[in-house]
């Protein structure tokens, strides 16, 4: 028995998780002529997909809670994923061996820079891939009636969509999330185009599909530019003493390797700065060349650091386009309506619990940790704002709807803006209610489009002028949407209030003033009084009042749920209720990894902007010293006062990660 | 003292017969094909022979052993190292699609001249790989032009057809001028024709110049007369008027041979002539230490991809769609010439001529492919030319349909394609040039341009891809039948697949081929 938990197992476990859906496609491609038999075919799949995917995911999280609390609240100075195939030396390591793809010549001393297939579990990802497992088999549940024609191939796109989805939320290189990244749009293209439910459904696919690949190809360049510009140190991580100037070191395409390397090369800039500056003070003040000397020494390393800084401006800005658009946060949003509105209601399920989730991640896995320095210069400021902009004007656009599935399209908008926000807060309250509130998010919203789908599926339409007081007519629907409605609001005692209340809270951060100055967190607080205001909107005109349904279905009043279609939204209220109850287990496992980035941002914190790190430590009680890169830039203490916003910031949510 | 007076030259000369003995075959075998057509040959018949005739030109390739090592680049005419060989079996391999593909365009009663045109025309792109010599450069590179100009004719009894040909023919031929013009100069500055003395002559000279930090004058002159002349070959902006045209009017499956033979051959060649793609190396001329011919290449790079794409999307003709397409990709590679031939990569990196390697044959395999699909569809009586001809042919030919749509996913350069390895290569290459060198950030920024014309060309094969699947046929679907070019065509996406998903075999077969060249 304990040989089907073992590492070695499990790491062949993950690879199914991961290829599974792609044989369970093929499967329903050939055999799924007939639609009875492709929906039982597809449900039983996905189901066994669950069990998979639990058999790897619960002891992920056992595993990776243990590390976390083994770490002594000293954060590790890279994800740890277990379960990676292909581990080199017995699951310590967290790195994989399995070489894709070699770029450029072998060096004597080293093998040449790889892309890998680098995939594992870590906090981070756990649960989304447990959500993305879950969420894939409450699509199928819902499209049992909706699949009429060519059914095996909608479920075979379903399915080669929901193994693109994992692979990117698996993935620890960065070209391999790349590609799984791309890879998503071709199945959703597919069922966009082909089984979607409106007159404009091949613009709305194509339209989708460009705009997504627009964002992304310019994050590509950006991958590029952070790979070569963030080489390993020539003599591993363990050698620190080599320095920037002897060698350049080997490239990596891992995000573990990365963000070590672009903490390291700016703190070596900052070293080599202040070397020089310290050389200039000694030099004797007769000694003109010896001055001389040194301040040339001096504009060089400055003019080296700025040339990094100014590359890796650029770099940020490249690097989050992709993730903005695929969020999508608002100006970047202008795809979404349309392919929500036309896709099938179980795909824009997946496009709203899943792939939205890729944008985030995106942001958290890759932007964030190997972008520190502009992450926490622009973050807040440029994409903070975004999403504070979006948190409202999505909010009024979700009120504006006449159809259900619209408004909850951009009360999904909405509320992401609020986790995009939180995130770029960038402090282990905003991380982790990110992570949480990417499962939260993903449930809720997954669960009210599983109930658009099957209203859609009884009545042909979700317009709300058409529909009323379906309460009298589906009293067990009707209590399952007020579940969901209701955790979408952010009620306490359910899921979603957990990470929103982190996720504001993470905005009142008294040392960091730049976070309050701004007036985010009203916008955030904002967007939730707007949510219950839709969300009740709606509730209303389409639960209550006198019964009203279209003209088509008027003769033969449609059943309420199926027992399928029970356990399909009574998983996701079930899920809601628990987590909003007890979510501590899951951010236990969540707060190791993210203990990481935030790590890498304190660094990265203390090179932009001193002041603020040292602002941030006395908050944090001085617990530990984070490695000093230089005296100098240390101020003696005091400097600047202190930090504005005092202890003002609202009560500390108790489910606040240790730090 | 004449050449023939030196004996050690007269030994090269006559040892060079040996490093073209394959190309030597297929010439033989096409002259038989000609003779064939005096007898009235079938189209099997020939098939086969021209068929045979790439195997038995493989088969000698393998057997006949060169003996690399006894060249001296600066008297042989025939250089057989760095990417000869690679790009003699390009070429092979390319002539046996082709010749699959040919079976439609040999319906007419021509089909042994067809297919002895089109060995020529092979061997001609294969010896473009090995020519280390001015005049045998030429001579290849005509090789390959005058059998198009008969290939272009030979079906051809329409109107269109006919001008088409006549228009390539004219504007090759004024571009063969434009090309021997440029090649006068470097004759005259370096007193010799052969290339390796040509590129090690420029490369010596220009660090005298420390006063005047810039080549002769006149050797920028040759090289920018030679990338017009040459850039007639790539299709690259303002050379590229031709091409929509001729493909328009031309038959399929010469038309595939247009879009992918004189680009190997052109490109090849602009990277001999620029000191690259050769074991020997004689140093970089024209390295980003002056940024004259840097830029120029920069410009006609940009200006290419750019232009294609835009006027791509304008397009409703499936040829004159790809004519742009064909375009466009050029200007990606002109990025993989511009850093291989200006900017030498440090020791461990990704180099600018194999990813320049990968992409040719990433996109040979794209195009072809398509042009397969396209030749396969085609009837007499129902030929496809728009692109709302193809729709819901994922209905009533998946297989075509499905090997289509790779190519044109690979033409977007999605993952697991060979089209997104080739420019993950090529983007790998050009963002890493230093950029400390006179050409600063630009070549960083070319990358951008490059992935943003790429977002764009995503417009026009997408469309492609949505007519394919997303509508409705509103042709009656014909029964399906196997013809060779369905074969090619399912081959290429095949390929392309392969390439893409498990590139590492290929792409080490291009790093061995195209050896990196120090910097001066």
């Amino acid at each position: 028995m304990d040989d089907l938990f073992s590492p070695n197992v499990m790491r062949w476990v993950l690879l199914a998780v991961l290829a599974a859906p792609l044989a369970f496609a093929a499967v329903l491609a050939v055999g799924g002529g007939n639609p009875r038999v492709a929906r039982r075919l597809a449900g039983l799949f996905a189901a066994l997909h669950v069990g998979l995917t639990a058999w790897v995911v619960i002891p992920a999280a056992v595993m990776i809670a243990e590390y976390g609390a083994m770490n002594n609240g000293e954060a590790y100075k890279h994800f740890r994923p277990v379960f990676v195939p292909g581990d080199t030396g017995d699951g310590q390591e967290h790195r994989t061996a399995w070489s894709l793809f070699f770029v450029g010549k072998p060096t004597p001393n080293a093998p040449p820079p790889a892309v890998q297939f680098y995939i594992g579990l870590d906090g981070i990802n756990v649960w989304l891939v447990a959500l993305t497992s879950l969420m894939t088999f409450i699509a199928v549940a819902v499209s049992w009636g909706f699949a009429q024609e060519r059914a095996g191939g909608y479920f075979a796109w379903l399915f080669v969509l929901q193994s693109a989805v994992t692979g990117a939320f698996l993935s620890f290189d960065v070209i391999l999330f790349y590609v799984f990244f791309e890879l998503t749009l071709i199945p959703a293209f597919f069922l966009i185009g082909g089984w979607g439910v409106g007159g404009g459904k091949r613009d709305a696919a194509r339209k989708f599909f460009l705009y997504t690949l627009f964002g992304s190809l310019l994050s590509l360049v950006g991958l590029v530019g952070i790979v070569l510009t963030n080489p390993t140190p020539p003599g591993g991580w363990r050698n620190n003493t080599q320095s920037l100037k002897q060698d350049r070191g080997t490239l990596s395409f891992n995000v573990n390797d990365l963000m070590r390397s672009t903490v390291r090369i700016s703190i070596e800039h900052e070293y080599a700065i202040a070397d020089a500056g310290v050389k200039l003070e000694q030099a004797k003040p007769l000694d003109q060349s010896g001055r001389d000397s040194a301040e040339a020494e001096l504009a060089k390393a400055k003019a080296a650091r700025d040339g990094y800084k100014s590359t890796q401006f650029w770099l940020f800005f490249l690097l989050v386009a992709g993730f903005v658009v695929k969020v999508p946060l608002v100006p970047f949003h202008t795809w979404l309506p349309a392919a929500y509105a036309e896709a099938p209601p179980a795909v824009t399920l997946l496009l709203s619990a899943l792939l939205a989730k890729l944008g985030t991640l995106g942001l958290l896995r890759i932007v964030i940790p190997l972008c520190p320095h502009m992450a926490v210069e622009y973050g807040l400021p440029v994409f903070g704002t975004l999403g504070a902009i979006g948190i409202v004007y999505a909010a009024f656009c979700a009120y504006a709807q006449k159809d259900v599935k619209m408004m909850a399209a951009y009360s999904s908008v909405s509320h992401l803006g609020l986790l995009a926000l939180g995130l770029f807060a960038l402090n282990p309250e905003g991380l982790t209610g990110a992570v949480l509130h990417m499962v939260n998010h993903g449930l809720t919203a997954g669960g009210l489009f599983a109930v658009i789908a099957i209203l859609y599926d009884r009545y042909r339409t979700t317009d709300m002028t058409q529909l009323g007081g379906l309460m009298a007519r589906h009293p067990a629907l009707a209590f399952f949407t007020f579940v969901i409605c209701l955790a979408g609001v952010g009620l306490p005692g359910l899921n979603n209030f957990v990470s929103e209340m982190m996720l504001i809270g993470a905005l009142f951060t008294p040392w960091n003033a730049a976070a309050m100055g701004y007036g985010l967190a009203v916008a955030a607080a904002a967007g939730i009084f707007l949510s219950a205001w839709y969300t009740f909107t709606m509730l209303r005109s389409v639960f209550f009042g006198p019964v009203r349904t279209p003209a088509l279905a008027a003769d033969a009043p449609p059943p309420d749920l199926s027992g399928r279609e029970v356990l399909a939204v009574g998983l996701i209220a079930a899920l809601c209720l628990a987590l909003g109850l007890y979510p501590q287990p899951v951010v236990d496992v969540v707060k190791g990894d993210v203990a990481v980035v935030a790590q890498t941002l304190k660094h990265a914190r203390r090179v932009v902007n001193p002041d603020l790190a040292d602002a941030e430590d006395r908050q944090s009680g001085m617990e530990q010293q984070p490695i000093s890169v230089n005296p100098t830039l240390i101020p003696a203490g005091g400097r600047g006062g202190p930090p504005a916003g005092g202890p003002g910031g609202p009560p500390r949510m108790p489910q606040q990660p240790p730090r | 003292m004449t050449p023939l007076s030196n004996q050690a030259f007269v030994d090269h000369l006559t040892a060079s017969v040996r490093f073209v003995l394959p190309e030597v075959a297929l010439v033989g075998v096409a002259c038989l094909l000609f003779t064939l057509a005096a007898l009235r040959c079938s189209r099997s018949l020939a098939m086969a022979v021209a068929l045979l005739g790439v195997v038995g030109a493989g088969v000698i390739a393998i057997l006949v052993p060169e003996p690399v090592g006894q060249v001296n680049p600066a008297l042989a005419p025939i250089d057989p190292t760095g990417a000869a060989s690679f790009i003699r079996w390009l070429a092979l391999v390319a002539a046996a699609v082709y010749v699959l593909l040919g079976w439609a365009d040999t319906r007419t009663d021509t089909p042994a001249e067809y297919h002895a045109c089109l060995l020529v025309a092979a061997a001609g792109v294969s010896l473009v790989g090995r020519a280390n010599d001015l005049v045998s450069l030429f001579l290849a590179l005509e090789m390959l032009s005058i059998p198009t100009y008969v290939l272009l004719y030979l079906p051809s009894r329409t109107r269109t057809g006919q001008e088409s040909a006549m228009k390539y023919f004219l504007l090759s031929v004024l571009s063969s001028a434009v090309l021997l013009f440029g090649f006068s100069y470097l004759y005259g500055l370096a007193g010799s024709t052969n290339l390796h003395v040509i590129v090690t002559t420029l490369a010596s000279a220009a660090p005298h110049k420390e006063l005047d930090p810039a080549v002769s004058p006149l050797a920028v002159v040759a090289m920018v007369l030679v990338i017009a002349g040459l850039g007639f070959r790539v299709a690259a902006v303002p050379f590229h008027f031709y091409a929509p045209d001729v493909y328009e009017g031309g038959p399929t499956g010469v038309v595939a041979q247009l879009a992918f033979l004189p680009k190997v051959a052109g490109f090849v060649a602009l990277a001999r002539l620029l000191g690259v793609m050769s074991a020997h190396g004689g140093g970089l001329p024209y390295d980003t230490q002056h940024t004259l011919i840097p830029l120029t290449l920069w410009v006609v790079a940009v200006v290419t991809m750019s232009f294609g794409n835009l006027l791509a999307l304008l397009q409703d003709n499936l040829k004159r769609l790809f004519a742009y397409s064909g375009i466009a990709h050029g200007g990606y590679m002109l990025i993989g010439v511009l850093v291989a031939c200006t900017a030498p990569p440090a020791s461990a990196d990704q180099s600018g001529s194999d990813a320049l390697l990968f992409y040719l044959v990433a996109y040979g395999l794209m195009t072809v492919g398509a042009f397969a699909v396209l030749a396969h569809l085609s009837a007499p009586d129902q030929p496809v030319e728009t692109v709302d001809d193809l729709a819901g042919l994922g209905k009533t030919n998946p297989l075509a349909a499905a090997a289509l749509a790779v190519c044109l996913f690979s033409l977007i350069g999605l993952p697991l394609t060979a089209g997104f390895v080739g420019k993950l290569q090529l983007f790998l290459a050009a963002f890493q040039v230093p950029t400390d060198t006179k050409m600063k950030s630009l070549f960083q920024v070319l990358t951008v341009i490059a992935v943003v014309n790429a977002a764009v060309s995503a417009v026009y094969y997408l469309r492609i891809v949505g007519v394919l699947y997303l509508r409705a046929p509103f042709r009656p679907a014909r029964p399906t039948r196997t013809s060779p070019q369905l074969v090619a065509a399912v081959v290429c996406a095949a390929a392309t697949l392969v390439l893409g998903m498990y590139p590492q075999p290929f792409a080490d077969l291009t790093r061995k081929a195209a050896p990196v060249v120090a910097a001066r």
